[in-house]
C-alpha cells in the first residue's frame, strides 16, 4: 500500500466546478412538464385549537387547483418515529410550525396569494414551552393519548456502580450545563417534486440523504392512501447540505405527494429561507446535570449525567440522540462506572431531529467542561488529566466498545505543543488555552438492523467506469472519495469514473448519509466491488496474454504482467474482447458491505461501529473585559481519522465542523417566544461569516485501522463534538468564569465578569 | 411629485418589496447626488455616494478618518457598494453606522424639494427609529461636514454578534483632542444602537475637559453615559449589557495613551 497514487491525494471535490459556476441543479432548478406549485400554510399560534378553516376563496382564485386540509388526509395517517405527526392537522396546533393547509397552483406566487385567502380561526391555548414545566406534576398533555409528556423511550445506561466508585473518589466535580437549539443552515433548502405515473406509482424529486429509508416512507404513506403495491423512486437533485437535516421525512413531502394525487400533477414544494429556519427540525437543547471524579493520581472513577431533552411537540430522530450522547458518556477517556439516565420531553416548541454529531455535542460539553473542574480540583493540568485517562487501543469500554485504531493521546499531544499549552496556560492575563477531546463512531453505526450500503461497477468498451453506488453525495465529497478508492484498485484515472448515486431505480440499497459512515461503508462496499471486477478483468486478460491472473497488475489503463512489463494490454482492448467474442460476457460486479458492528442491547451495550474516531480540540482565546467578546486566536484540530483518503477533503471537514462548532459555541441559537421563532433568518441568526474564521490548523493523525477503506475512519461529524467546550475551557483560563449555558455570548461573559468583580 | 418611497439604493428593500406593489422612485442615478467636494471650508458628500465610494474617497480619507472607521464594518463589500450614506441616514436606524461619526462630527442635512432648500443638523434630522424631518415630497440631496474639525484623536467602534453583516449591539464614536501632555481639551460622544436615536452626552464630554485621559478619569463619566442610554432588549442583546457595554466602551480610548496621534 505504500505505492498509493490515487488515495491519499489532494483531489479537488468532482462537483466543485458544477458549483462554482453554478451548474449544478438543485431542486430549486428542477421543472417537470406540467408542474404545479405547492405552498404550506402554517399555524399562527404554538398551541390552539383549530375551530374553523374556510378555504372557500382560496378555491375560486384563478391559477389556484387544489386546496387542502387536515381532513383531505385519508386514514389518519401520520408519520415520525412514534407516528405521531400528521401532515396536515386537524383540531389542535401542537408548535407554531404546525401545517393547517396547502396549496398547489400554476404559479408559486398564486399559491402564496392563495394562502393569504385562507380563514382559520384558533383558539389559542396556553403552552408548555420549557420541558422542565412540561414534566411537572399536573402539567397538560401535549399528547394526550400519550399519558405523559415524558417519552416513553428507554434511555439509561448503568456500568459499574457509581455510588461505590464515588466513596472511593479523591475528588469529585459536579455541576449542570445547558445547551441551546440550533439549526443545519443547509444552503440548499429543502424541497421535493412528487409526480405520479398513470398507475399510480411515484417519482419524488428529492433532496433527502436517506434515499432508500424515505422511499419506504412514502411507500408506507401511500399504503395508507389506499394504494397498495405501487412502486417508489427517488430521484435525488444535487443536494445543498444535509448535516441530518434531510435525514427524515417531512410534512412537506407528503403534503407535495397529496396535492400530486389530488391534482394529478406534479407538485413542486420548496422551502423559503424563512421556511427552512422555522419548519426544518433543529438540534434540541438539553439541560445536564453531570458529576465526575477521579482517584489522587487523576484516574477517572466514575461518571454520572442525567439529561433532560427537549423533543418539541412531534417526535423525530432527535428523541434518539440520547443513543449517541452514550458513546462520549461511556467511552470517553477510560472510566468503568456510568450512570446516565436522559428524559426526551414533549413542549410546544419545533420538533428535533438529527444534526451533525447527533447529540454528542451537547454530551461532550457537560464533560469536558466537568472534566477541567475536576482537574483544578485534584491540582492536575486539564492536559494531564487528558493524556492520563485517554482511550488506547485494545480497550473494551464499559458499553463493550472495542477499541481498535486509537489515536486520542497523540490528538491531544499535537493540540498542546501547537498551541504552546505550556507557555501559555494559566497566565491570567485576558489570554487563556483550553482543550477538549472526543469520541465518536468511526466506523459506521449499526443504528438500524442493517447498516449496509451496495455498489455496482459496470466498465464500458473503452475502459470507462460507472460505479452506482447507495450511498448520497450531500457535499461531504463521497463521489471523490469513492472515484479514489475504485481508482486506486483498477490503476484508472478519477475521470474515467463516473458515481451513478442519485436514483433508487439504479442505485442499491444503503442506510443512508449519516453516522459519518459513507467513506467507510461505502468506501468499503466500492472497494470489494472493485476488486471483484479487478479479477474479472485479470481473468480475461490472462488468457490474451497467456498468463496467470496473479501475475497481473493495472496501471494507468493498461493491463500488464508484473514478471514482464513488455507483456501487456490496454484495459479498453480487454474489454472490447470481453463484449465483442463469442460467448461474451458483461464486465459487472456488485458488492454489499455491511460492517461487522452490532445492535445495542435492551442494556445499551454492543459494539456499536466497528472502530472509532478521536481527535482533540485546542484553542487560544482573548476576552475583551469592556464587551465581554472572546476572540479565537488560534485554533488547533487533531484528528485521528484512520487514513486521509484526500486530505484535502478530510481538511474541509474539519474547517467546517470546526467553524460549525464555533458558532454553536459563541453564537447561534434560534431564539423562540412562547413557541415562535423569532430569528429565523440569516441576519439574526448568527452563523459565523468568512470575517469570523479564526486561524485553524488541521491536524491529520493516521493510525491505519484495519477495517477501514485503505484504513481510513469517519470524519463527517467529529469536526465540531469539542468545539464548545475547548472554547468555554479557555475562557476560564483567560479570566476565571466559566460559561455553562450555550452559546457563550459576549453578554454572558460581561455578567460572569462582573459577578466575579473582576472588571476594572 | 407622487407621494412613493423614495430610495437611494435599495439596498434594504429587498424583504419589504417581496409583498410590496407599489412605486418606487430611484435616486442613484442622479450625478450630482453621487458627488463629493469641498467648499468653503466644508465638504459636501452627496445622498447617493455608496460606502465603498466614501471609503476610498481622498477627500474623506483625509478629512474624516472616524467616518471610514464606520464605514469599513457597515454590513459586507456588497452591501456597501450598493447602500448610501443618504440610504443609512434616513433610515434613521440607531445602529446606523455612518449616524454617530456624522453626530460627532456635526454633520448638516441639506433637503432639497422642487421648490425649496433646506438645512437641518443631523441631530434634528432624525426624529426616532425610522423617523425623520422629511417632508413629502423632500429628498436629502447630502450632508455638510465642516473640514475644521480641532480633534487628534478619532475612534469608532461597533459591538456586533459577528464582524461582517452584523447590526450593531451597540456603537461608539469618539473625538478628541488631548494636549501634548495628554490632557483632554476637547471630547465629543456619540452612542449608537443604545437609545430610539442616536445618543450623545454633553455633561460627560464637559466633565472630561481638563482631565488626563485615564482610566480614573473615564470612570467619574461612566455613571453619565449609563444615565444618557434607554436600550432596549431585543434578539441581538439585553438592555442591561448594551447599557454596561455603552459605558464601557470609553475605556478604549484609553490605547490612545498621551500621544494624542491617531
Amino acid at each position: 500500500m505504500s505505492s498509493l497514487t490515487k488515495v491519499g491525494q489532494r483531489i479537488p471535490k468532482k462537483d466543485a466546478p458544477l458549483k462554482v459556476t453554478g451548474a449544478a441543479i438543485y431542486i430549486q432548478d428542477m421543472k417537470v412538464p406540467g408542474m404545479l406549485y405547492g405552498k404550506i400554510l402554517y399555524s399562527k399560534y404554538a398551541h390552539a385549537k383549530i375551530l374553523k378553516i374556510d378555504t372557500g376563496k382560496a378555491e375560486k382564485l384563478a391559477g389556484v387547483r387544489a386546496v387542502l386540509t387536515g381532513a383531505d388526509v385519508p386514514n389518519n395517517f401520520k408519520f415520525g418515529f412514534l407516528k405521531d405527526n400528521p401532515p396536515l392537522k386537524t383540531g389542535k396546533v401542537l408548535s407554531a410550525r404546525d401545517e393547517i393547509a396547502a396549496v398547489a397552483a400554476i404559479s408559486a406566487e398564486i399559491a402564496e396569494e392563495a394562502l393569504d385567502l385562507i380563514e382559520v380561526e384558533y383558539e389559542e391555548l396556553p403552552g408548555i414551552f420549557d420541558p422542565l414545566d412540561a414534566m411537572k406534576e399536573g402539567a397538560p398533555l401535549i399528547h394526550e393519548e400519550f399519558k405523559s409528556n415524558v417519552l416513553k423511550l428507554p434511555w439509561k445506561l448503568v456500568a459499574g456502580d457509581v455510588e461505590e466508585a464515588k466513596k472511593a473518589s479523591a475528588y469529585i466535580a459536579e455541576d449542570s450545563f445547558s445547551t441551546q437549539w440550533v439549526t443545519h443552515c443547509c444552503l440548499g433548502t429543502s424541497g421535493c417534486i412528487a409526480a405520479f405515473d398513470m398507475n399510480n406509482n411515484l417519482t419524488m424529486y428529492s433532496n433527502t440523504q436517506i434515499p432508500s429509508l424515505a422511499q419506504n416512507d412514502y411507500l408506507e404513506a401511500l399504503k395508507t392512501f389506499g394504494l397498495k403495491n405501487k412502486r417508489v423512486r427517488i430521484i435525488q437533485c444535487v443536494i445543498g447540505g444535509g448535516f441530518g437535516s434531510k435525514l427524515d421525512t417531512y410534512a412537506y413531502e407528503y403534503i407535495a405527494i397529496l396535492l400530486a394525487l389530488k391534482t394529478r400533477k406534479p407538485v413542486k414544494i420548496v422551502f423559503s429561507r424563512e421556511e427552512e429556519f422555522f419548519a426544518t427540525s433543529p438540534r434540541q437543547c438539553t439541560i445536564t446535570k453531570i458529576s465526575q471524579g477521579c482517584d489522587k493520581d487523576g484516574r477517572l472513577t466514575f461518571r454520572e449525567m442525567e439529561m433532560v431533552l427537549d423533543n418539541g411537540a412531534y417526535v423525530s430522530w432527535g428523541a434518539t440522540t440520547p443513543s449517541v450522547m452514550m458513546v462520549p458518556i461511556s467511552s470517553l477517556y477510560k472510566v468503568q462506572n456510568i450512570k446516565y439516565v436522559a428524559k426526551c420531553v414533549y413542549t410546544n416548541n419545533t420538533y428535533s431531529q438529527a444534526m451533525r454529531g447527533y447529540g454528542n455535542p451537547q454530551a461532550t460539553f457537560a464533560i469536558e467542561s466537568c472534566l477541567d473542574q475536576l482537574a483544578e480540583k485534584a491540582g492536575i493540568d486539564p492536559l494531564e488529566i487528558r493524556r492520563i485517562n485517554a482511550n488506547e487501543p485494545g480497550e473494551i469500554t464499559p458499553q463493550n466498545f472495542r477499541i481498535t485504531s486509537c489515536g486520542m493521546k497523540e490528538c491531544i499531544d499535537e493540540v498542546a505543543n501547537r498551541l504552546d499549552w505550556k507557555g501559555k496556560r494559566g497566565k491570567h492575563n485576558n489570554r487563556g488555552v483550553g482543550m477538549a477531546s472526543l469520541i465518536h463512531v468511526g466506523g459506521a453505526a449499526r443504528v438500524y438492523k442493517s447498516d449496509g450500503c451496495g455498489t455496482i461497477i459496470k466498465m464500458d468498451d473503452n475502459g470507462k467506469v460507472d460505479v452506482i453506488t447507495g450511498s448520497s453525495e450531500i457535499g461531504q465529497g463521497s463521489e471523490t472519495i469513492i472515484s479514489q478508492i475504485v481508482a486506486e484498485v483498477l490503476g484508472i484515472n478519477i475521470d474515467d469514473i463516473n458515481v451513478i448515486n442519485n436514483d433508487t431505480d439504479v442505485c442499491p440499497w444503503d442506510v443512508g448519509a449519516h453516522a459519518s459512515r459513507t467513506t467507510f461503508v461505502a468506501g468499503n462496499s466500492a472497494l470489494g466491488a472493485a476488486r471483484k471486477i479487478k479479477a474479472q478483468i485479470l481473468e480475461v486478460a490472462a488468457k490474451n496474454l497467456g498468463e496467470d491472473p496473479q501475475s497481473l497488475d493495472i496501471k494507468d489503463g493498461v493491463v500488464f504482467s508484473t514478471k514482464d512489463k513488455e507483456k501487456n494490454i490496454p484495459l479498453s482492448k480487454v474489454l472490447r474482447k470481453v463484449h465483442y467474442s463469442l460467448g461474451g460476457r458483461m464486465l459487472v460486479a456488485e458488492n454489499f458491505y455491511d460492517p461487522p458492528n452490532e445492535n445495542f442491547d435492551q442494556n445499551f451495550r454492543g459494539n456499536l461501529s466497528v472502530s472509532y474516531a478521536y481527535g482533540a480540540h485546542g484553542v487560544e482565546v482573548e476576552v475583551d473585559k469592556d464587551t465581554g467578546q472572546v476572540k479565537i486566536l488560534n485554533y488547533i484540530a487533531a484528528h485521528d481519522v484512520g487514513k486521509a483518503i484526500n486530505p484535502m477533503l478530510l481538511e474541509g471537514q474539519i474547517y467546517g465542523g470546526g467553524l460549525q462548532g464555533i458558532g454553536y459555541a459563541l453564537g447561534e441559537r434560534m431564539i423562540f417566544e412562547k413557541g415562535v421563532l423569532k430569528n429565523g433568518n440569516f441576519l439574526d441568526y448568527k452563523m459565523p461569516t468568512a470575517k469570523d474564521v479564526p486561524p485553524v490548523q488541521a491536524v491529520i493523525v493516521e493510525t491505519d485501522e484495519q477495517a477501514g477503506p485503505f484504513g481510513a475512519k469517519g470524519i463527517g461529524e467529529p469536526g465540531l463534538v469539542p468545539t464548545a467546550p475547548a472554547i468555554a475551557n479557555a475562557i476560564y483560563d483567560a479570566v476565571g468564569v466559566r460559561i455553562k449555558d450555550l452559546p457563550i455570548t459576549p453578554e454572558k461573559v460581561l455578567r460572569a465578569l462582573q459577578e466575579k468583580g473582576k472588571i476594572a | 411629485m407622487p407621494a412613493v418611497p423614495t430610495s437611494w439604493s435599495g439596498s434594504d428593500l429587498t424583504s419589504p418589496v417581496r409583498r410590496f406593489a407599489g412605486s418606487l422612485i430611484c435616486l442613484e442615478r442622479i450625478d450630482e447626488l453621487k458627488s463629493i467636494h469641498e467648499a468653503d471650508g466644508q465638504i459636501f458628500i452627496g445622498s447617493c455616494v455608496s460606502h465603498t465610494k466614501l471609503m476610498e474617497n481622498l477627500l474623506i480619507q483625509k478629512n474624516f478618518p472616524l467616518l471610514i472607521q464606520a464605514v469599513k464594518v457597515l454590513g459586507s463589500p456588497p452591501i456597501r457598494n450598493m447602500g448610501t450614506i443618504g440610504g443609512n441616514i434616513c433610515t434613521a436606524s440607531p445602529a446606523g453606522d455612518t449616524l454617530p461619526p456624522l453626530h460627532t462630527l456635526g454633520a448638516i442635512v441639506e433637503i432639497r424639494s422642487i421648490d425649496s432648500n433646506r438645512l437641518v443638523p443631523l441631530k434634528g434630522f432624525i426624529k426616532g427609529p425610522g423617523k425623520t424631518a422629511l417632508q413629502k415630497s423632500e429628498i436629502v440631496y447630502g450632508v455638510w461636514i465642516n473640514t475644521n474639525q480641532d480633534y487628534n484623536v478619532c475612534h469608532y467602534e461597533k459591538v456586533g454578534q459577528r464582524k461582517a453583516l452584523a447590526i450593531a449591539i451597540a456603537s461608539f464614536a469618539a473625538l478628541l483632542k488631548l494636549s501634548e501632555s495628554g490632557i483632554i481639551e476637547k471630547a465629543l460622544f456619540a452612542w449608537g444602537s443604545v437609545a430610539p436615536v442616536i445618543v450623545t452626552s454633553q455633561e460627560a464630554e464637559k466633565m472630561l475637559i481638563g482631565k488626563p485621559l485615564t482610566a480614573e478619569s473615564l470612570k467619574s463619566v461612566v455613571p453619565l453615559v449609563e444615565k444618557a442610554v434607554s436600550p432596549i432588549d431585543d434578539v441581538r442583546a439585553s438592555a442591561e449589557y448594551r447599557r454596561m457595554v455603552a459605558g464601557n466602551l470609553l475605556f478604549r480610548l484609553l490605547q490612545y495613551g498621551n500621544h494624542g496621534s491617531t
